[in-house]
């Protein structure tokens, strides 16, 4: 029940998001989608109005809907709750293999060096690194590359298990479901649009911190741009 | 009768020792106690402490300064923090003279045997005490002597409890460890690492706007605020140190309720020391080897001898 209710929240975030979503609840799946899922960069506009892939974090006992949300003093948008993703080297997540995260994996500073689905994004005058790793960092349990299956509606649902977050020496699990399967708290997702013929996408998330300074926060991720199919 | 009671109290006090562990629920707890010693160890240094002091006594400067010249308080990320400051400045500052006031007995319980041995404390010398009254039951239930060794082993088992605590520096450690755990109850708590996340957010996105917004525009031609950029250029250090701080308090919480569910630090010693004099008492106590043979005193009347009992070389 709870999980249906994250879900329902997260169509919400979806929709707000990006103008909508599609339930994957009742649609048989088409298949998983492998390829990149390019990351459209985030945008704000002085109006207030975005467009593209951003990160949001609630505060513990807040919705995804509603918040409470932290705010992050080094985005560059009005609205400092939201913090705008710029595309990595690899132009976005791929679901064929791993990201991993290099080795190092900090900067002097803290901040995170993995630069293949994302940019490094400043938080908190930290920046957190994107990367999907065999064995999670945080936990230590072994996990599955990234998986996005399309149903025949265009609905998007998956397996994020491996993505994780490096900052300030630390790790933090952002997929959902977690490692281990479980979804604690607001863990909801992955939803998502995808158009067949473009290949645009929509995908949100979102995932409960476990451990760590924010511990309890829960993370919430919109990437869209197009998805671009593996090479035969 | 007697001479069985004894060892059958050594034999309780062998499989006492042996199940308090399962009991207090040891392995379980002991071990998350280990971890928790081990994730404190970068904070509770006076080294560690003096800089987040000296990264509080920056953020106040650097608010006074922005209070003087009566500018930036006002910015929607700002003001919060220094709405709030006096709280979080008294607050973070009380809790950190409580680590401060704790090192020494943290250090004292880094000090004891690993925590995961804890319970091997009490199971090994519990079975090998077991083991030897089981023993000399045995052979006083067969009606043969106990053996010496049984009765030596057993002296110097009693013997080695009562001197682990002493040996490990248990009645100074122990008390110790139970006053830290004294201390940090009101730190470990769901609702005041929750309190201290929130400061960490609240100075970060005030760092993050000063940095980014508030400072540029009061000093579009260089810094004359240096207080501001003495806290924005210590910020990464502040974050780096702060973070992980709150991040073994909350990652500890369960390890510190489970450590603080264990019987008081303080008892420690004397889990060792009562046993151990009971067990040497009991064990020499014991009879003297062969006592087992000893027919008891016969105190029935005896009956005259009869004379055609009596040898016949005698009479003749």
């Amino acid at each position: 029940m709870k999980i249906r209710l994250s879900l329902v929240a997260l169509m919400l975030v979806t929709a707000a998001c990006s103008g909508g979503g599609d339930d994957e609840g009742d649609s048989a799946d088409v298949g998983p989608l492998e390829g990149t899922f390019s990351v459209v960069a985030g945008t704000c506009a002085a109006d207030g109005t975005r467009t593209g892939s951003f990160f949001r974090m609630v505060n513990p006992g807040g919705t995804l809907e509603e918040g409470p949300f932290v705010a992050n003093g080094d985005s560059t948008c009005a609205d400092k709750t939201f913090s705008p993703l710029l595309p990595g080297t690899d132009g976005g997540l791929t679901t064929t293999t791993y990201q991993p995260q290099p080795d190092p994996a900090f900067a002097d500073n803290g901040s995170g060096l993995a630069a293949l689905i994302t940019q490094p994004t400043p938080f908190f005058g930290v920046a957190f690194a994107l990367a999907t790793n065999p064995t999670d960092p945080q936990t230590g349990t072994e996990v599955s590359p990234p998986r996005i299956v399309a149903d025949e509606q265009g609905g998007l649902s998956g397996d994020l298990s491996a993505l994780g977050v490096a900052w300030n020496q630390q790790h933090f699990n952002q997929g959902s479901p977690k490692p281990d399967g479980s979804r604690p708290g607001a863990t909801a997702g992955p939803v998502g649009t995808y158009d067949r013929a473009t290949g645009a996408y929509t995908l949100t998330w979102s995932t409960q911190i476990v451990g760590g300074p924010f511990n309890d926060f829960t993370g919430i991720w919109h990437f869209e741009g197009v998805f671009a199919p593996a090479a035969a | 009768m007697r001479s069985r009671t004894p060892l059958l109290a050594l034999l309780a006090i062998g499989i006492g020792l042996a199940a308090a562990p399962v009991a207090f629920q040891m392995f379980s707890r002991a071990p998350l106690g280990g971890e928790m010693i081990t994730e404190f160890a970068p904070f509770m240094r006076a080294e560690k402490l003096d800089a987040f002091e000296g990264h509080l006594t920056r953020v106040g400067s650097a608010l006074e300064a922005l209070r003087r010249r009566g500018e930036g308080l006002d910015h929607p990320m700002v003001a919060p923090l220094a709405q709030e400051w006096q709280a979080i400045d008294a607050d973070m500052t009380s809790m950190l003279d409580d680590i401060r006031d704790n090192i020494d007995n943290y250090d004292a319980v880094a000090a004891l045997p690993p925590f995961p041995l804890f319970p091997w404390f009490f199971v090994t010398p519990g079975l090998l005490l077991a083991g030897l009254a089981g023993a000399a039951l045995r052979r006083r239930d067969a009606g043969l002597a106990i053996e010496p060794r049984l009765r030596y082993a057993t002296v110097a088992l009693g013997l080695g409890l009562v001197a682990a605590p002493f040996i490990f520096s248990m009645f100074t450690r122990a008390p110790l460890g139970g006053d830290m755990i004294s201390d940090f109850k009101p730190l470990m708590t769901e609702q005041r690492i929750r309190t201290v996340q929130g400061y960490f957010l609240t100075i970060g996105a005030a760092e993050g706007a000063l940095r980014t917004e508030v400072a540029p525009a009061l000093d579009p031609d260089g810094p004359r605020v240096p207080e501001v950029y003495e806290f924005i250029g210590k910020w990464p250090a502040m974050a780096a140190e702060m973070a992980p701080m709150i991040g073994a308090m909350s990652d500890n919480r369960d390890n510190f309720d489970a450590v603080a569910a264990m019987p008081p630090f303080g008892l420690f010693p004397w889990f060792f020391v009562i046993p151990g004099l009971l067990t040497a008492g009991l064990a020499i106590g014991i009879n003297e080897p062969g006592a087992s043979r000893k027919p008891e005193p016969d105190s029935r009347p005896q009956p005259e001898p009869n004379p055609r009992d009596t040898p016949r070389s005698e009479t003749v």
